[in-house]
């Protein structure tokens, strides 16, 4: 089965689309500040970032603006590995979480936290990037390197994934004694309890990933149309294909890493620009893909968190029942479309 | 000659298990104990009680599990035509493990969890059906994705205690006593069932033309084939939970030793499928009682971990080896 992605022949005026996400983006930000226990207006959230004696100051400063801001970086990391995955194997469903790279990450952090080992906060994306390889190169190793047959992948990265996952169940039930909480920070992804000093984990992390896909958009797009023709536009097919994997494995570690392996941001992001877009040119997907991301993943943390106040729901739960329907969609219309 | 020798191993291994799981458990006996225990006349009531309460019932639940997760495999994979299709990347698995969990939630300590898990593994495998008209493999393992969402939304509202969330999730074979054998072992009927259906499952791996044309029903056997596959895999799921693996790794190596042919790889992948379970737990209990952990024979390591751990480099190796293209083309 060849993935062609057919144009959806309406032409957007790229512009508009991307003052509208970025304006959609701004505003959940500023719904993140102002919503919650007790909840702000606008004005009043505007204060308590000024006045550190404001009651409110603390819990604004230091919990509601680091979770929207983590949020924002981690979707606009997990969409540019989705799409630097997508392009660069040529293959429409790929994305960290069915290659079982965010799982992979997820075990190795699990490992990291449950078994407090004395890694510093800012080592743990380079542990979590070995995890992440590891998953990576088996379910590469397991379909001969070559991106046969999606289905093939898929199943594979599942069966990783599953295989992840109860390592994470057996590392969190056992070191724990049985912590629940933490164990769906690793199994589904959440930004509960995250503060600044994560944000600075992650940032790094995500700037040189997005830097090096904006460094190899052009090859990258090269082989979205496919090996034979990659090669006779000079592009070196096998190292592009390894650096534009390396670093989407780089972002869904890093991201992994603190929040856990949250799914479906990654895999999504890309579908809908293209549709907003009109058009599946690699370039012009990357230049929207990271805020459409960063829309998605603040929007369901948004939820997240207020659906059942005080309970919190991890992220990964709101991201997967809304972003597969959106998938299955997305799939279904660029294939009307061919 | 060589089945009959598989037969003998095949019954030799199942003994052994059955045997090193009685040993198993935070309290030693000895053999002589042991034996006087499932004799029925122990020196003292606690032996019985833990032999034939606690021992006996886990390791016969796991052989079932193991037999029924196998069987659901051989069937998945054949209606599919995916060797690497299993009833955990159908959704169906997840599908019993959700309307379990939600209708404890609803209605704790009820009775009817083997029907709750039947019925939500039919609407899982019949959602399946009405959506995987494309791709059966990647609308499985998208199904399961939201399922399983779902059951950690479930088990975050209850703060459901760790063992449960072990069982619904991953699958875990601990505390298992005598009501779980009572109810898991009507359902291993499943697996003559399969083995009945074992020559339109030869028809219907030829592809659907010439299945038709030996006179298999287009409809009607792809229905039959997969009733008995969600049967089986919701009798093992309100079993043993959401085990991976092994309704997939038992299959490939059944089909190793025995061949494609059903009527063969139907019996040889329910022996394996159980041995592959239980021999699992073996490791997920022994390992369980050398943590340092409040009750190890509750939340101890669950066997979906153990069997995660095997399978998963298995299935690569697997993958790699069958490099031919499998699949027909699919309409």
């Amino acid at each position: 089965m060849v993935l062609t992605r057919g144009a959806t022949g309406r032409t957007t005026a790229p512009v508009a689309v991307h003052l509208l996400a970025t304006a959609v983006l701004v505003a959940l930000v500023v719904a993140a500040l102002c919503l919650g226990e007790p909840r702000l207006s606008p004005a009043a959230v505007v204060d308590a970032l000024r006045d550190p004696a404001h009651p409110q100051h603390v819990a604004v400063t230091e919990a509601r603006l680091p979770r929207a801001v983590l949020g924002a970086l981690a979707g606009l990391g997990l969409a540019v590995a989705g799409l630097l995955m997508q392009d660069a194997l040529h293959n429409q469903v790929a994305g960290p979480e069915l290659l079982g790279v965010s799982s992979g990450a997820a075990v190795v952090t699990a490992a990291v936290v449950v078994l407090a080992l004395p890694v510093p906060l800012a080592a743990l994306p380079y542990l979590a990037l070995v995890g992440a390889l590891v998953a990576g190169v088996l379910v590469l190793l397991a379909i001969g390197g070559s991106t046969r047959d999606p289905d093939q992948v898929v199943l594979v990265g599942a069966a990783v994934s599953a295989a992840c996952a109860g390592l994470v169940v057996a590392i969190v039930g056992l070191g724990t004694e049985g912590n629940v909480v933490v164990l769906f920070r690793y199994l589904l992804g959440s930004l509960a309890a995250r503060g600044w000093d994560h944000v600075a984990v992650v940032l790094p992390w995500v700037a040189v990933g997005v830097a090096v896909a904006v460094l190899l958009r052009r090859r990258v797009a090269a082989l979205a149309l496919g090996d034979v023709a990659a090669t006779g536009l000079g592009v070196p097919v096998v190292r592009t294909r390894l650096t534009a994997l390396a670093a989407a494995a780089a972002l869904a570690a890093a991201v992994a890493s603190v929040c856990g392996p949250v799914a479906y941001v990654a895999l999504l992001a890309p579908h809908v620009v293209r549709r907003l877009l009109g058009s599946t040119s690699t370039a012009r997907v990357l230049a929207l893909s990271g805020v459409v991301g960063a829309v998605l993943l603040v929007a369901a943390d948004l939820v997240s968190r207020l659906a059942l106040y005080p309970v919190e729901v991890p992220v990964g739960v709101a991201t997967t029942l809304v972003g597969v329907p959106a998938l299955v969609w997305t799939l279904a219309r660029s294939r009307d479309a061919r | 000659m060589r089945s009959l020798l598989l037969a003998v191993g095949a019954a030799l291994a199942v003994a052994a298990l059955v045997a090193a799981h009685l040993f198993v458990g935070r309290s030693a006996l000895a053999p002589g104990d042991v034996a006087a225990a499932l004799l029925g006349h122990a020196r003292e009531p606690a032996h019985e009680i833990i032999v034939l309460r606690f021992r006996l019932p886990r390791v016969l639940v796991g052989l079932a599990a193991g037999a029924l997760l196998a069987t659901s495999g051989v069937l998945v994979q054949a209606v599919v035509r995916n060797p690497l299709a299993e009833p955990a990347t159908t959704g169906v698995g997840s599908g019993a493990a959700l309307a379990v969990v939600v209708s404890l939630l609803v209605a704790p300590g009820h009775p009817y969890v083997a029907l709750a898990a039947l019925l939500g593994a039919l609407a899982a495998g019949g959602l399946l059906f009405l959506l995987g008209r494309r791709s059966l493999a990647l609308t499985g393992i998208l199904l399961g994705a939201v399922l399983g969402a779902l059951t950690s939304f479930a088990l975050v509202l209850d703060s459901a205690p760790m063992g449960t969330v072990l069982r619904w999730l991953v699958g875990s074979l601990n505390a298992r006593t005598t009501g779980d054998w009572d109810a898991v072992a009507p359902w291993l009927v499943t697996v003559p069932l399969a083995w009945l259906l074992a020559s339109r499952m030869n028809a219907w791996a030829l592809g659907e033309t010439t299945a038709v044309g030996l006179g298999v029903r287009r409809l009607l056997t792809p229905a039959a084939i997969l009733g008995v596959a969600v049967l089986a895999a919701a009798a093992a799921v309100t079993a043993a939970g959401a085990v991976a693996f092994v309704g997939l790794v038992a299959p490939h190596v059944a089909r190793m030793l025995v061949g494609a042919d059903h009527r063969r790889l139907v019996p040889a992948a329910a022996v394996l499928g159980a041995l592959l379970l239980s021999a699992a737990d073996l490791v997920a209990f022994a390992v369980s009682l050398e943590l340092p952990g409040a009750r190890p024979d509750v939340a101890g390591v669950p066997v979906g971990a153990v069997t995660a751990l095997i399978g998963a480099p298995l299935l690569v190796h697997l993958v790699r080896r069958s490099a031919r293209p499998t699949l027909q083309e699919r309409g």
